[in-house]
């Protein structure tokens, strides 16, 4: 069974031709299910820990990024299926799942090319992407070495999967595998521009920081997490359906 | 980077890089191949190829499948394969592989020893001779003075 969920901003009327399009799609491929809408009232956990209670075996979330991000952290520690339906086409997420954005998008459900994926976890959010740590005045503590940026304006990133040059082609959602890229910031006369990086995989870190404010974590550009945090891999946690365009095996 | 005749990492190993803008201190272990362009203090071990950038300033005992080495390094050097030392490197410490190549220009400071047997680069096979291999404390004062 399934259970399509449309996020809160998909009740704007410019999206109500597209969402028919999907839905009729939807029945013309043979995987109808139920229909839910959030708004205000209707929260995302109840609706699916409900769902899953009735039977629900394929979550299907209809939005953006930030609708990928907050379904993943719901759906990780439950055994159903995550689908999903990119609105528009900026997806990094649906992208490297090789899911193409709109209508498109129900013919990869209807294929159910199914696999588990990696996601990161810093201390108790996951995340399918990647973290960023804007301000840079971190220390990383792998085992048994740290890791210390030595400029003052850094951006530090965990991947899940590359969608840095430094990393893409090399990180996979499915090798076990946490990248840290750490790319200093330098002020130039057309702005800011970057210097040479560094690449850290991991399964386990620890990120402290000396400054007097707590250090920022943003992940998925969605949830903003303070230091010190562990973060470590969750080795193919998310069922997820992918497409045949996806980047990687 | 590395010599032809060498054995490749997996394409899809990724390699560790160690940037011009990151100081790493304590037990480095690393399985696939490694580039340092910065600073490492402490111990520096990885199972492929090693590659010390020009700028780069190791003050480490390393073991590494292949080094090319091109920065500074306080320590000593075993390499299961093959060590190619550019004609910028700056090297305080005894060396061991089975192949080495030093370019005109390089610094090195340390016995150079090319075993006929194969040799382990294993973190628990440490010959008597290794543990007895401190970093050259009378050279210390050179490299500082750079």
């Amino acid at each position: 069974m399934y259970l399509y969920i449309y996020d809160s901003f998909l009740n704007d009327k410019k999206y109500s031709d597209l969402l028919i399009k999907i839905e009729k799609r939807i029945t013309d491929l043979g995987i109808k299910g139920r229909i839910t809408r959030l708004s205000v009232l209707k929260n995302m956990k109840e609706l699916i820990t409900d769902g899953v209670k009735e039977g629900v075996q394929t979550v299907v979330a209809i939005g953006n990024n930030q609708t990928f991000a907050k379904v993943i952290n719901i759906v990780a520690d439950l055994d159903v299926t995550l689908g999903l339906v990119p609105v528009d086409g900026g997806s990094p997420i649906a992208q490297t799942l090789g899911i193409p954005p709109k209508v498109l998008a129900c013919d990869v459900l209807a294929s159910r090319i199914i696999k588990k994926i990696d996601l990161g976890k810093i201390n108790n959010h996951y995340f399918i992407n990647s973290a960023e740590i804007t301000n840079g005045d971190v220390v990383i503590e792998y085992n048994d070495y740290k890791v210390r940026p030595t400029t003052l304006d850094n951006k530090i990133t965990l991947y899940n999967f590359g969608t840095d040059q430094l990393v893409a082609d090399k990180s996979h959602p499915i090798d076990g595998i946490l990248e840290a890229v750490i790319t200093p910031i330098k002020g130039g006369v057309f702005g800011k521009k970057s210097m040479a990086g560094t690449v850290l995989p991991f399964t386990k870190i620890k990120i402290g920081s000396q400054a007097e404010d707590q250090v920022s974590i943003v992940t998925d550009e969605q949830i903003i997490m303070k230091t010190p945090a562990e973060v470590v891999v969750a080795p193919q946690k998310l069922k997820i359906i992918v497409g045949p365009d996806r980047l990687f095996e | 980077m590395f010599a032809k005749n060498q054995p490749i990492a997996s394409q899809k190993t990724i390699e560790t890089i160690i940037g011009p803008s990151v100081k790493v201190e304590g037990k480095f272990k690393g399985e696939g191949d490694l580039v340092i362009e910065g600073i490492l203090v402490g111990d520096l071990q990885t199972k492929n190829n090693l590659k010390v950038g020009q700028n780069a300033t190791v003050d480490a005992h390393i073991k590494a499948n292949n080094a090319f080495i091109s920065g500074k390094i306080k320590g000593n050097i075993i390499v299961k394969g093959k060590v190619e030392i550019t004609g910028t490197a700056v090297i305080l410490g005894d060396i061991k592989a089975q192949i080495i190549s030093i370019e005109s220009g390089a610094l090195v400071q340390g016995k150079l020893n090319m075993p006929v047997t194969n040799i382990s680069t294993d973190p628990d096979s440490v010959t008597p001779e290794e543990t007895s291999a401190e970093p050259i404390k009378e050279e210390e004062n050179e490299l500082d003075k750079e």
